[in-house]
C-alpha cells in the first residue's frame, strides 16, 4: 500500500463543487484515471481517501491537498498526468508524493479576498485593534476577537480591486475568512452587496511555511 | 463566467448547478462553429440532466461539425431573483454567453407542469415569447419530447415542434437552417420548407376553429404543410447514434449514473399509458450493442452504476444473459447495475439478486388498480397472484419492504376497487407474515397513489377526469383503509393533476392562460413549495376559460380532437377500439401473443416488433 498526498488546484467553475460532491467528484476522476486505490473492506466498499482542509463552496484554491490510499508499493510516475485528463474543467493535480507529515502539524492558512476598490489604507486600520464579533464553530456560536484568529494581514491595490492577503487560523479551531468580509461590511468599508472572491493561497505549518513541502 | 454570474452565485443554494465545467461538458472555440445551440431543460439542472434523451441529443449534436451544443436548465427561485435583480440574462453553462443570442433554442417537453418554465427561460433570455413576435431566423425556438403528441396549448411559443425521435431530424434540420441562412430566406419561407421534413410540425401552418360549444371545428393546413404530421421514429437502434460520453456532474442530481436504453415501445398495451403507445413500434438493441454502450459509457464517465432503462425491463427479451455478462463484467470494478420497471409477473429473483449483488436497493411493483376487474379495465395484466407469489419470492430471500404503486381515479372505478388496493396490501404482509425470511424485523409497504390522467393518444383520451370532490371522497376512502400497521402511504396532490389533465387534452386557447400564469408567478409548478393553484384558477378566470372543459368533459367519438394532425403512428380507430374493451372490460393480450395492427409499424415501413 501506498499513501499518497497530492496538491491540486481548484479554481474557475470547480470552485462552486462543494466539499462533499468534490469527494464523489474526485473518486470518479480516480476510476476514470484508473488510479490503483484502495477500497475499504466491510458491507458498503469505499474508497481511502480524504480531503485535508475542507474548503467552502465558492472560494477557489491554488494548492489544495487530498490523501489517498493506493494499492500500488510506490507512487505510479504518471499519476498526475493521468489524474490531470481525468478531472473536472478547473481542477489540476499540481504534484503528488508520499503523505508524510501528519496533519494537524497544519496551523494556518493563507488567503486573498478580493473586492471592489476600496480604501485599503482604512482597512488596514479596522485590523490594527480588536474585532470583535460572533463566531460560529461546531460547538455553538460564541464572541471572539479576529485579531487572536489572524497571522497577518494587508491590504493593497491592483486595478480595480482591493486585495487582501492574511494568514489564519486552521487546525481545530479555525477562522473562515468571510469573518474578514463581515467586518469589513459591518464598517463600511465594503458595500453590503458588494461580492467578495475568495482564493486561498496556501495550507502552512506552525513556522507559516508550506505544509505540504 | 462573467463577475455578475459570480455575484449571483454568491446567494444561491447549490450553485455548481449554474457553473458547467463538468466532467465531458463539450468546449468549443465559439469563434470555430457556424451554429450555436443552447438546449433548454425547463426544469431544474438536477431533474435535467437525469433526462436521458438530452445526453443523446447533447452527443449528437456536438458530433456534428460546426455545431456546439450547450446546455441551459430552469433556475431556481432564488438563482431566478439573483438574475433579475444583477440584470444576467439566461445563459449557457459551457460558454456563459446570453442563449438569447444563439441560433436555436431546442426545449424540451417532457411534463406539462413545466410548461411555465419555458415561458420564464424564454423571458430570462430575452426571448418574446410568441412564435409570432420572432420574425427572424434566429433564435428559432424548436420543442421535443413526449409531450408533442398533445403540444397545442404551447404551440404558438414554439415556431417548430418535432414530433418523435430527432436522431435524424435534427441532421436534416440543421441543414435546411444552414441552407436556409445562406439563401437567406425569411422566417416564414424556411418553415415553409421545414413543414415537408418528415415529423416536423410548425403550429404557425395549421388553422384552427372551434364549434360555438366550444369543440375543434376544423384545423387546416396552409401552404402545402401536411395534413397529419407522423412520428419521426429510428428503424434499427443498433445503428442509431448513442453517445459513448455522459456529462458527470459536479454535483448531485436525481438519476446520478449511466444508462443505456434496452428498447423503445412497450408490447403491454396499458390504456392509461401515453408513452405505451406513442413510442411504438417495439425496437430492442441487440445485447452486443448494450454491452458495447455500458462499457464504453462507464470507462468514460467513472459513474459506480449502470441503468438499463426501458418501459418494462422485464421484457427484454435477452434481458438475463445480458445482466450475466455484464454482472461478470462490471462487478470487480464495483459498479453495480440497475434494473427500474420490472413487472411482478416476470419477476426473477435469481436476476435481480444477481443485478443487486454489488448494492441492494427495494422492490417496486405497480399493480396500478385493486381488482382483477379493474386492472382488466385498463389492460394492466397483472394478477394479484403473481404479485404475490414475487413478493413470496423476494420475502423468503430476505427482502423486508415493497414500494406498490397504483392509481386512483381511473374509468369505471368504484369503492370496491379502491378497497381492494388495502386487500392487496393486507395479502403482501400475510404473505411476508408467512414466508417472510426475517420475520422479527417486520415489513414495510409504501404505497404510493397518483391521480388518473387522460393523456393525449391513449385509449383513454376521450375520458374525463374525476372532480374534486369526487377525488377528495375517494382520498378520504383510501386514507381510512390504508391506516393499517407497517404501511405508509402517499396520495398525489389534486391540484397538480388537475392541471396536468388540463394541459394534456388543451387546445391553442390555453396559451394565454399559459401565460397569465407564469405573470402572476407560476413557475416550478412541480414543486410542491413553489405550486399556487389560486393563481392558476385566477389565470384561467382572467382569460374566462373553464378548466374543467379540458380536464373533466368526455369527449365524443366523434368530435374532432385538438391533437388529431399529429399522428403517433397508432391509429385514432384501434384507440377508440381499446376503449371500447375496456368499456367491456376486456382485456387486450400483449403483443408477444400476435400483432394486433396498432398502425406504428407504419412508421418503419412495415417489419415486425421486437417481442
Ligand atoms: S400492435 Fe403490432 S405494431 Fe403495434 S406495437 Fe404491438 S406488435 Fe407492434
Amino acid at each position: 500500500m501506498f499513501k499518497v498526498r497530492f496538491c491540486f488546484e481548484k479554481t474557475g467553475t470547480a470552485a462552486y463543487i462543494s466539499h462533499l460532491d468534490l469527494m464523489k467528484c474526485l473518486q470518479r476522476s480516480f476510476t476514470r484515471a484508473g488510479i490503483p486505490v484502495r477500497y475499504s473492506q466491510g458491507f458498503n466498499p469505499h474508497i481511502e481517501m480524504s480531503i485535508v482542509v475542507p474548503l467552502s463552496t465558492g472560494y477557489e484554491s491554488k494548492g489544495d491537498l487530498c490523501d489517498l490510499d493506493l494499492i500500488c508499493d510506490e507512487l505510479p510516475a504518471d499519476f498526475a498526468d493521468r489524474l490531470n485528463a481525468a478531472l473536472p474543467r478547473g481542477m489540476r493535480v499540481l504534484s503528488a508524493k508520499q503523505a508524510d507529515r501528519p496533519v494537524n502539524q497544519i496551523a494556518y492558512c493563507a488567503y486573498e479576498i478580493r473586492f471592489p476598490a476600496g480604501d485599503e489604507a482604512a482597512m488596514g486600520e479596522l485590523f490594527a485593534s480588536p474585532v470583535c464579533m460572533e463566531k460560529k464553530s461546531k460547538r455553538g456560536s460564541r464572541e471572539v476577537d479576529l485579531l487572536d484568529y489572524i497571522k497577518e494581514i494587508a491590504f493593497y491595490r491592483e486595478d480595480e480591486t482591493t486585495v487582501c492577503r492574511c494568514v489564519l487560523a486552521a487546525g481545530n479551531d479555525p477562522l473562515n475568512p468571510m469573518y474578514l468580509t463581515k467586518a469589513l461590511k459591518n464598517a463600511g468599508l465594503v458595500p453590503e452587496d458588494a461580492a467578495a472572491h475568495y482564493i486561498r493561497t496556501g495550507i502552512l505549518d506552525e513556522n507559516c511555511q508550506n505544509f505540504y513541502n | 463566467m462573467n463577475d455578475k454570474i459570480r455575484a449571483c452565485l454568491e446567494n444561491v443554494r447549490k450553485p455548481a448547478r449554474y457553473t458547467g465545467g463538468e466532467y465531458n461538458a463539450v468546449y468549443k472555440d465559439k469563434n470555430k462553429v457556424d451554429l450555436r445551440f443552447a438546449f433548454c431543460f425547463p426544469d431544474i439542472y438536477e431533474i435535467g440532466m437525469s433526462h436521458l434523451g438530452s445526453k443523446i441529443l447533447y452527443g449528437m449534436l456536438n458530433g456534428m461539425e460546426g455545431v456546439w451544443c450547450e446546455r441551459a436548465y430552469a433556475p431556481f427561485l432564488d438563482m431566478e431573483a439573483e438574475m433579475r435583480k444583477r440584470g444576467q440574462p439566461l445563459y449557457a453553462l459551457e460558454s456563459g454567453d446570453p442563449v438569447g443570442e444563439f441560433d436555436i433554442l431546442g426545449f424540451t417537453l417532457q411534463y406539462e407542469m413545466n410548461y411555465t418554465g419555458v415561458l420564464n427561460m424564454l423571458d430570462l433570455a430575452g426571448v418574446p415569447l410568441y412564435s409570432r413576435q420572432r420574425t427572424s431566423l434566429s433564435p428559432l425556438v424548436v420543442a421535443g419530447g413526449p409531450c408533442v403528441y398533445n403540444a397545442e396549448p404551447v404551440a404558438d411559443f414554439f415556431d417548430i415542434i418535432m414530433i418523435g425521435e430527432g436522431e435524424e431530424m435534427w441532421p436534416e434540420l440543421i441543414a435546411l437552417y444552414r441552407r436556409a441562412r445562406q439563401e437567406k430566406m425569411d422566417k416564414s419561407a424556411f418553415l415553409r420548407e421545414a413543414a415537408s421534413i418528415g415529423g416536423i410540425y410548425v403550429p404557425s401552418l395549421y388553422d384552427v376553429t372551434y364549434h360555438d360549444d366550444g369543440t375543434v371545428a376544423a384545423i387546416t393546413p396552409r401552404e402545402s404543410a401536411p395534413p397529419v404530421v407522423m412520428k419521426r421514429v429510428v428503424k434499427d437502434l443498433d445503428k442509431a447514434y448513442y453517445p459513448d460520453k455522459f456529462i458527470v456532474p459536479s454535483t448531485e442530481i436525481v438519476f446520478d449514473r449511466a444508462m443505456v436504453e434496452l428498447f423503445r415501445g412497450c408490447r403491454r398495451g396499458c390504456r392509461f399509458c401515453q408513452a405505451g403507445y406513442t413510442y411504438r413500434p417495439i425496437r430492442a438493441k441487440k445485447p452486443e450493442t448494450l454491452e458495447k454502450q455500458a462499457k464504453a459509457l462507464i470507462a468514460s464517465t467513472g459513474w459506480d452504476e449502470v441503468s438499463l432503462t426501458s418501459l418494462s425491463s422485464s421484457d427484454y427479451p435477452h434481458l438475463e444473459t445480458l445482466c450475466e455478462s455484464l454482472v461478470d463484467y462490471f462487478e470487480p470494478m464495483h459498479v453495480s447495475l440497475a434494473l427500474p420497471s420490472l413487472r411482478a409477473d416476470s419477476f426473477n429473483l435469481a436476476l435481480v439478486e444477481n443485478v443487486q449483488k454489488v448494492r441492494k436497493s427495494g422492490l417496486t411493483f405497480a399493480p396500478e388498480a385493486g381488482t382483477q376487474r379493474l386492472r382488466d379495465v385498463i389492460n394492466k395484466n397483472l394478477r394479484e397472484d403473481d404479485l404475490l407469489e414475487a413478493c413470496k419470492v423476494a420475502f423468503a430471500a430476505g427482502y423486508n419492504g415493497v414500494k406498490l404503486y397504483f392509481m386512483m381515479g381511473l374509468p369505471t372505478e368504484t369503492d370496491e376497487d379502491l378497497l381492494g388496493i388495502s386487500q392487496i396490501v393486507r395479502h403482501v404482509i400475510a404473505t411476508f407474515r408467512e414466508y417472510g425470511k426475517n420475520k422479527s424485523r417486520g415489513v414495510r409497504v409504501n404505497v404510493g397513489i397518483s391521480i388518473f390522467v387522460p393523456k393525449a393518444q391513449t385509449p383513454f383520451q376521450w375520458l374525463g377526469q374525476i372532480s374534486a370532490e369526487e377525488a377528495e371522497r375517494r382520498k378520504q376512502l383510501l386514507m381510512d383503509s390504508l391506516k393499517i400497521k407497517n404501511v405508509t402511504y402517499s396520495i398525489h396532490n389534486y391540484q397538480t393533476s388537475f392541471l396536468e389533465a388540463v394541459f394534456a387534452r388543451g387546445d391553442r386557447r390555453l396559451a394565454p392562460v399559459l401565460e397569465r400564469a407564469w405573470r402572476l408567478g407560476c413557475r416550478l409548478d412541480g414543486w410542491d413549495e413553489n405550486f399556487n393553484f389560486d393563481a392558476w384558477m385566477q389565470a384561467f378566470s382572467d382569460c374566462g376559460v373553464d378548466p374543467a372543459f379540458y380536464a373533466n368533459r368526455q369527449l365524443g367519438e366523434d368530435e374532432m380532437l385538438p391533437w388529431d394532425h399529429i399522428s403517433s403512428g397508432v391509429t385514432k380507430r384501434y384507440l377508440y377500439g381499446e376503449l371500447e374493451q375496456a368499456k367491456r372490460g376486456i382485456a387486450t393480450p400483449d403483443c408477444k401473443a400476435g400483432c394486433r395492427n396498432c398502425g406504428a409499424l407504419r412508421l418503419t415501413g412495415g417489419g415486425k416488433c421486437d417481442v
